[in-house]
């Protein structure tokens, strides 16, 4: 209740925090772009004669990402709490004869989608220490993902989001093709297909607006905020939940999530539940409950649908999987289906809600599958007819997959409670059924869930199955970085303060920054009938 | 002074001629040969050069069959870059004769020149014919019998264009392009008109080896040397489309002769092309196949006559002529099957990187200059309200980056034959080719980055047809 009273309020004005201000950049989005790409490229040219410097190549991804988080994490500190507009902008002319321009920046949302994907850099790196063949490769693909992932979330011209939104998928294809498990043909053709489709369907729907506001410029200040006809909303609309769809995953268009995050090396899985698929709820907040406010209130109902479905059929594939890496790709879908269930309840509290949940659930679902994915590892199996009992010899992982499985949940003490929470509380009223079908879907996961810590964690060791050995160090930072990150937020979600006084200490608390740039999103939906966009 | 802009028509086949004839008169040594495709590459540069300092100048030549304005600048510079790359990138150990490889390029490139410099319909048949004989030598060297196929076949294509164009001369009462032009306001589609064009659709989507007219076009360039596939899948092809714009420029107040049958063109070309680079194992089809979809994005930006359209046509027929006509050249001789492929990334990094790079862009994936072109014509075909055509575009393109990516795989994942680690099986590494796949990595790449001038100048290009 606490927090609840402290997420309703419009953001005030943060105090500044102490060091904001020491550092300044108007390259700061454009950095978290070229750096991981220039970095890819001195990958790519440096000599590495019969593989001597794997592990420079490895320490200049790991250093990249560590300076991109930092940079990320000024930005964040200076970050106006109180400016409902884009902040850190970048605005270049580009392909000028049809409206393009090179335009980047941030609100509250997109700063916290830029942090959560500068921790999942750190980690994914973290998590691809143990990669040894074709470290080059692997390492030059993982920071060009990065890389796509970063100009898609800070685009705010729509030729950039296409643009940025498509790269991610050629690295992502090769990195399964070339490092991941038994089925990764399967999972790599069928994330092209899926992902090529949402990418289609973008440009489609981008297209569209485009044409219907007089074909001259590709900027999302003048495209998403076009007066334009109700049925060119709802065309855009359906195309852009068809983008979403794809990328978060959403039933029925979660077809490649199973075998990719079963199959897809670990460092790639958790880049793809952290962050690539987390580009699917941040577009559907950016080009439908942002911008098309008629479509949306009219589209509301089947997108809840959509959360609903995703959520009891998550629960369901996770009940009766018989792969750990499967079950753990089924319970990390949970939390989208969540994010999207806020998104079509149109209430200020629901989208707050939703916002957040794109930090939580990225972390959640980055955890689930990460976990699930170095247990199957270390314990040499992914069978859950082979692994048992495993609680006694893997302390630490069996921790981890606790915190990662009640982090899916929305367990109090973790950033996903409180998202969760407020997508409820905030879902209750405009979507009762779709609400209430998400909460039981919630309570199957936990059935789900409490099944597969008796069998994997707690059941009767099996002597038959292969030995075990618990999580490296590296390993154990990696999925500690993420497991922290959901406390951090969960424990402190406005930020630490000095004690008796308001000045926040380093953090200023994600719900004050995210809290700006939602606000101005949420602000159709205060009125209970928002009156539709006059015809042009 | 002022044919000085026809210079470098005149450094191009002036070096072509000489190099012909010194080899043939052995008026050089043999040891000197190897200079001779930096000396032509080089050769090349300078032509470039002049056309980009003084090809600014608008001005028409030989009483109007020659125009120089904007869209000749774009067209010549793109073919002009094409040859100097492609020259310097070939494995010239996988080509068949040095002389007459270094020479038939030139001439093609002079073929495209001249068509999209033409100011009437002779000028525009001559040079398409030109750049298509160079590609049936070069083709003959290696296979008389496709040679004599592609002959064949291009005859039938010269034939259906010419009866088309003088079925347009006889029904506009001009061969001037701007005085037809001016003379189509003023009348109504017929069936009279509607005939000649469909004629000359078919016989520049032979040349183009469009789908479903591809079927002697490939086969030919498949068997062809390197440089002969690049030649035919590049540089003819890019003659074919630019008379192709260059024509839609001329009947744009007419359009409803002509975009019925382009759009069913470019649909089966786009959808199709993309399908059959899926299906296909050899990379040398998978790229033939890529650059026969991606010549049908070129003409769904025909479609829409406007200038918007035929502007983003011409931006995406500079990248594509670069990837087309190269590709195949820096793939050398490892054009056996998949399995020639394996590995190239360790072995040969920068061929590989330019070979991925013209796979990725003639698939359309970003942030290549194929991207970009076709989200250019993708933004006119959306203007223009042509949302079926874009879809099923976009599908092909979809297809396409599959099939990339299965090239890509390869490439970069799976690991070296044996007989490719001995070198056998792969393309010769020489200083020029180096840098010539560096050189060709760098355009592909920056072509989106350095967009806007290139868009800007494609634009104009459109602007120079009479598009509004």
């Amino acid at each position: 209740m606490i927090a609840l009273s402290i997420f309703a309020a419009s953001p005030t004005p943060v105090p500044t925090v102490p060091g904001a201000g020491i550092f300044s950049s108007p390259l700061l989005l454009s950095l978290s772009i070229w750096v991981p790409v220039v970095a890819a490229i001195a990958i790519a040219t440096m000599p590495n004669p019969r593989g001597r410097y794997d592990v420079l190549m490895k320490q200049i991804a790991f250093f990249t990402n560590l300076g991109i988080l930092f940079v990320l994490f000024i930005a964040y500190n200076q970050f106006s709490s109180f400016l409902p507009t884009a902040q850190y902008e970048e605005k270049v002319p580009w392909l000028a004869a049809i409206g393009v321009s090179y335009h980047l920046g941030v609100d509250g949302p997109g700063m916290i989608m830029l942090i959560l994907s500068g921790l999942i850099g750190i980690v994914s790196v973290l998590a691809s220490l143990g990669v040894r063949e074709r470290v080059r490769s692997y390492f030059c693909l993982l920071l060009l993902t990065q890389a796509a992932v970063n100009g898609a979330i800070v685009a705010r011209d729509m030729f950039v989001l296409v643009l940025f939104w498509a790269a991610a998928v050629i690295p992502i294809a090769i990195l399964i093709l070339g490092w991941g498990g038994p089925r990764r043909n399967a999972a790599a053709w069928r994330l092209v297909g899926y992902w090529g489709l949402g990418t289609a369907a973008l440009v489609i729907g981008t297209l569209v607006l485009y044409s219907a506001t007089g074909a001259t410029s590709f900027d999302s200040d003048v495209l998403l905020k076009a007066a334009v006809s109700p049925r060119i909303q709802l065309v855009v609309a359906l195309a852009m939940i068809v983008a979403a769809a794809t990328r978060l995953p959403l039933f029925p268009l979660h077809g490649w999530a199973r075998d990719v995050y079963a199959d897809a090396p670990i460092g790639v899985t958790v880049v793809v539940a952290g962050t690539a698929s987390r580009l699917g709820a941040y577009l559907l907040l950016r080009t439908v409950v942002a911008a098309e406010p008629s479509a949306a209130h009219l589209l509301a109902p089947l997108v809840a649908a959509l959360a609903v479905l995703t959520v009891v059929y998550a629960a369901l594939a996770a009940l009766r999987a018989i792969d750990l890496r499967q079950a753990a790709g089924y319970l990390s879908m949970i939390p989208g289906g969540v994010t999207v269930l806020g998104l079509a309840a149109l209430s200020p509290l629901a989208i707050t809600g939703a916002v957040l949940s794109l930090y939580s659930g990225g972390l959640a679902a980055a955890l689930i599958v990460g976990v699930c994915a170095t247990l199957a590892d270390r314990a040499q199996s992914r069978s859950l007819s082979v692994l048992s009992g495993l609680a006694a010899r893997m302390p630490n992982l069996t921790w981890l997959m606790i915190i990662g499985g009640f982090a899916v949940l929305g367990v109090p003490l973790l950033a996903t409670y409180l998202s969760g929470v407020m997508t409820f509380f905030g879902s209750f009223k405009n979507q009762p059924v779709g609400a209430f079908a998400v909460a039981a879907g919630l309570a199957l996961a936990g059935v789900a869930l409490a099944s597969l810590f008796r069998r994997v964690l707690f059941g009767a060791p099996n002597p038959d199955a292969p030995g075990v050995s618990d999580a490296s160090l590296g390993e154990t930072w990696f999925l500690g970085l993420l497991a922290g990150a959901l406390l951090w937020v969960g424990v402190f979600p406005s930020g630490p303060k000095l004690p008796g006084t308001d000045t926040p200490l380093f953090d200023p608390g994600l719900i004050n920054v995210m809290g700006a740039g939602v606000s101005e999103i949420a602000s159709p939906y205060t009125l209970p009938n928002p009156s539709p966009s006059p015809s042009p | 002074m002022k044919y000085f802009v026809l210079a470098p028509e005149a450094i191009i086949v002036a070096t072509a001629v000489v190099l012909l004839v010194a080899t043939r008169l052995a008026w050089i040594r043999p040891a000197a040969r190897r200079y001779l495709p930096a000396i032509s590459a080089l050769a090349v540069l300078v032509a470039l050069g002049v056309e980009l300092w003084a090809g600014a100048t608008v001005s028409t030549y030989f009483g109007g069959g020659l125009v120089q304005d904007r869209f000749a600048l774009f067209a010549k510079a793109a073919v002009l870059v094409t040859a100097a790359i492609a020259l310097a990138v070939v494995d010239w150990t996988a080509e068949d004769s040095m002389s007459i490889g270094l020479a038939m390029p030139l001439f093609a490139a002079f073929g495209v020149m001249v068509a999209a410099s033409a100011g009437d319909l002779v000028a525009l048949w001559a040079g398409l014919e030109l750049a298509a004989a160079a590609g049936v030598v070069m083709v003959s060297l290696r296979r008389p019998d496709l040679g004599l196929r592609l002959l064949v076949t291009g005859g039938v294509a010269s034939a259906l264009l010419l009866i088309g164009l003088a079925f347009l001369y006889a029904s506009a009462g001009t061969s001037d392009l701007t005085a037809m032009r001016d003379v189509l306001f003023s009348r109504v589609p017929t069936i009279a008109l509607a005939i000649p064009v469909f004629l000359l659709v078919s016989g520049l989507a032979l040349r183009a080896t469009l789908a479903p007219f591809h079927l002697a076009g490939l086969p030919a360039s498949l068997g062809a040397s390197p440089l002969g596939a690049g030649l035919l899948l590049g540089l003819v092809a890019a003659a074919a489309a630019t008379v192709a714009i260059k024509l839609a420029g001329a009947l744009t107040p007419i359009p409803s002769v002509y975009s019925t049958y382009l759009e069913v063109v470019a649909a089966v070309a786009m959808v199709g092309g993309g399908a059959a680079a899926l299906a296909v194992r050899s990379p040398r089809a998978r790229l033939a196949y890529l650059a026969a979809g991606q010549i049908g994005w070129v003409a769904a930006g025909l479609v829409t006559h406007y200038r918007s359209g035929l502007g983003g046509s011409l931006f995406l027929l500079g990248a594509f002529v670069v990837a087309a006509t190269c590709g195949p050249a820096v793939m050398g001789r490892a054009d056996g099957g998949e399995a020639a492929l394996a590995g190239m990334g360790v072995l040969r990094p920068a061929r590989a990187a330019g070979l991925a790079l013209a796979m990725l862009s003639l698939a359309g994936a970003p942030p290549l200059a194929g991207f970009f072109g076709e989200f250019a014509v993708g933004a006119a075909l959306a203007q223009s309200g042509h949302f079926g055509l874009l879809t099923l575009g976009l599908l092909g393109s979809l297809l396409s980056l599959a099939a990339a990516v299965r090239t890509l795989r390869l490439i970069y994942i799976h690991s070296p034959l044996e007989e490719a680690r001995r070198g056998s099986a792969l393309p010769v590494l020489t200083r020029l080719s180096t840098l010539g796949a560096v050189v060709f990595c760098g355009v592909i790449g920056g072509y989106g980055l350095f967009s806007n001038p290139i868009l800007g100048l494609a634009d104009q290009g459109a602007e120079a047809l009479g598009l509004r």
